[in-house]
């Protein structure tokens, strides 16, 4: 008996879960097919529309019966568990079909489309397809997955459709801040302030001198921290300081975390200024901008200015997780690529765009790092708190916060050195594959040439399992599908 | 649930104490869109909240006037006093009406004799002790016209 109502139980609760990826579904089918409206501007590549219409609207119209068809009256309420499931479905749906239009129109093989669109998604910008000969379309496409990825499927679900209530949903995708109390309503700031940010981003980058479909194409990628560029040599292109300082204060803004941009548009200096991401960049970028440039860029450039504009970008691009990059790295050397991997480690602000284990944690185990050295010296029953500022308001550090961050950063780590391992069998060597690795796990697409259309299958495989776990940050992924497996083996079984 | 049809919920809330009365009004306003903050003592008691709240917790003590100011309480449209101190919720309640004039501030109490001096500050008192005396007597009153000449 009581089997009987779990088991009715479960029906119930997944008939939720798939109705929301089900919505879900609705706006990434939705999402896949906008880079048509680009058409009014290049109709010459009609021809090719049918690529992205036919995987787009098949998704929306399959969530939309799968939403219709389960999901109860009157919405309900996800958990943080269902909500991993939700995510996990969603995004794999959304990889699935992002990667039909490069199969379809773009002459990629599975492999290389799952991983461009994983790349896509992940908002990383390694990337396999040849994007001088790329139809503007797929370029397009690629662009607005980054752009919706960065800011979250459910951040834009919430405040553009409706939507499950809590915070179930939002937290699972690694969205947990929120700028004011209320999911609903947190959603929506985020997205205007967002859409803010891109439409000032055109507009820059087009006044700084790039066309009007490379600036609209480089805001996107350089504010979701993506970095695909529709150049073979990137930002590098332009060989222009204009572009670049542009592109930096872009990618800068693109790796604040959302809340401590509200705060400052709220004219917060005092809570921004005390900010343990915004002072571990102050300190980090000037630092690194440094050793890059008294040890790498001043033996390998010709010019002062130059020296310096590559110090700089490579720096912001890497520790933003943006990608974009100006030089090649081959002849840079061990320090330079020692610093780009550190940086590329540490990654972009929590709640932003941007990947990586993400500066809050570094900070805050930096602080916890220091408290436990200060109690060494005091008595044994002194209390002491560690605070940190998190857009305008004061928290402390609790025991139970540390522990959670240290078992991620361990977690990352063990990641990063198997994938590395995984890289290096295939016979590239160590910091070529170390470099990469670093990159996909932390969704940010510097590459040293080992992403490639000829790479073998098992490298892309692993690299694309690094950018979903590094962009869903480890916990939801095993949260989500070991839920996944916990009822499926229990239908088994019946 | 029928309050999702409702227009005209109050935009922001403060909710001080997080405790069955707390934690139910909580995820209830969260779910129809407003924007709630819960203030309580204790962390513990933020286990009560539903997985419907999407709003922020506060820890610390309302009476202190800080705790108030870190909840934004001058932008609230709303305070709600739910503590188990009929004190508590006087006082909170009252600072919230002077001190950061939110419009409407309610508060439990549950002595219903000191429902006056609610009402001298301008502060809507719900005392559960009254409502379940009426629901008593409301019951003895039907059972007497069930059976008029008993």
């Amino acid at each position: 008996m009581s089997q009987e109502r779990y088991a009715e139980f479960l029906r119930h609760r997944w008939r939720i879960m798939l109705g929301y990826t089900g919505l879900v579904s609705v706006l990434v089918g939705m999402i896949i097919l906008t880079p048509c409206l680009g058409l009014f501007f290049f109709p010459g590549e009609l021809a090719l529309a049918w690529g992205v219409v036919i995987p787009g609207l098949s998704l929306t119209v399959s969530g939309l019966i799968v939403w219709r068809g389960l999901l109860p009256r009157g919405g309900a309420t996800l958990t943080l568990q269902e909500g991993a499931v939700v995510v996990v479905l969603s995004w794999l749906f959304a990889v699935l079909a992002g990667a039909t239009p490069f199969i379809l129109i773009g002459g990629l093989g599975f492999t290389q489309a799952v991983f461009e669109a994983t790349s896509a998604w992940t908002t990383t910008g390694l990337s396999v397809v040849d994007v001088e000969n790329a139809s503007r379309l797929l370029l397009l496409l690629r662009s607005v997955m980054q752009l919706a990825g960065g800011a979250g499927l459910a951040i834009i679900m919430l405040s553009a459709l409706t939507g499950p209530s809590g915070s179930g949903l939002s937290a699972a995708e690694g969205r947990a801040d929120q700028l004011v109390p209320n999911v609903r309503r947190s959603a929506k700031l985020v997205i205007s302030m967002y859409s803010g940010y891109v439409v000032f981003g055109c507009i820059a980058l087009y006044l700084a001198g790039m066309g009007s479909f490379d600036a609209v194409n480089h805001a996107f990628a350089a504010l979701s921290t993506g970095g695909f560029s529709t150049k073979a040599a990137s930002i590098g292109y332009w060989n222009s300081p204009v572009v670049e300082a542009v592109t930096i204060f872009l990618m800068l803004l693109g790796t604040m975390n959302f809340v401590t941009g509200y705060a400052l548009m709220h004219g917060k200096f005092r809570a921004v200024s005390k900010n343990g991401e915004i002072r571990l960049q102050l300190l980090l970028i000037p630092a690194a901008a440094l050793i890059a440039f008294f040890g790498v860029t001043l033996k390998l450039y010709p010019t002062l200015g130059l020296q310096v504009r590559v110090a700089v970008f490579e720096t912001v691009s890497a520790l933003s997780t943006t990608g974009f990059s100006t030089v090649g790295y081959g002849d840079w050397n061990g320090l330079g690529w020692l610093l780009l991997i550190g940086l590329m480690v540490v990654g972009g602000g929590t709640g932003s765009t941007a990947g990586g284990l993400k500066q809050y944690r570094v900070y805050a185990l930096y602080r916890g790092l220091m408290t436990e050295l200060r109690r060494m010296w005091l008595p044994r029953h002194a209390m002491t708190e560690t605070d940190v500022w998190v857009g305008d308001q004061r928290r402390f550090l609790q025991d139970r916060d540390l522990r959670q961050i240290a078992a991620f950063a361990f977690l990352y780590m063990v990641t990063l050195l198997l994938g590395t391992g995984v890289l290096a069998s295939y016979g590239y060597p160590l910091k070529d594959s170390l470099f990469e690795f670093a990159s996909a796990l932390g969704t940010v697409g510097l590459s040293v040439g080992v992403t490639a259309v000829n790479t073998p299958a098992g490298v892309l495989w692993t690299e694309i399992v690094g950018m979903i776990l590094g962009r869903l940050e480890f916990f939801v992924v095993i949260l989500g599908l070991g839920k996944v497996f916990l009822s499926v083996g229990r239908i088994w079984q019946r | 649930m029928s309050l999702k049809n409702h227009d005209g919920w109050p935009q922001y809330v403060v909710i001080v104490g997080c405790g069955r009365l707390g934690s139910l009004l909580a995820g209830l306003l969260s779910e129809v869109g407003s924007s709630v903050v819960v203030i309580d003592l204790n962390e513990a008691a933020f286990d009560l909240l539903t997985a419907e709240f999407s709003g922020f917790r506060i820890v610390g003590d309302a009476v202190e006037i800080e705790v108030l100011r870190a909840a934004k309480t001058h932008k609230a449209d709303c305070l709600l006093a739910t503590t188990e101190e009929d004190n508590v919720n006087l006082m909170v309640a009252q600072v919230a009406r002077k001190v950061f004039n939110v419009p409407k501030v309610l508060a439990r109490v549950f002595d219903p004799r000191r429902e006056p001096v609610y009402r001298e500050f301008d502060i809507e008192a719900i005392s559960p002790t009254k409502l379940m005396a009426d629901a008593f007597l409301a019951s003895l009153g039907k059972k007497r016209e069930a059976e008029p000449c008993a």
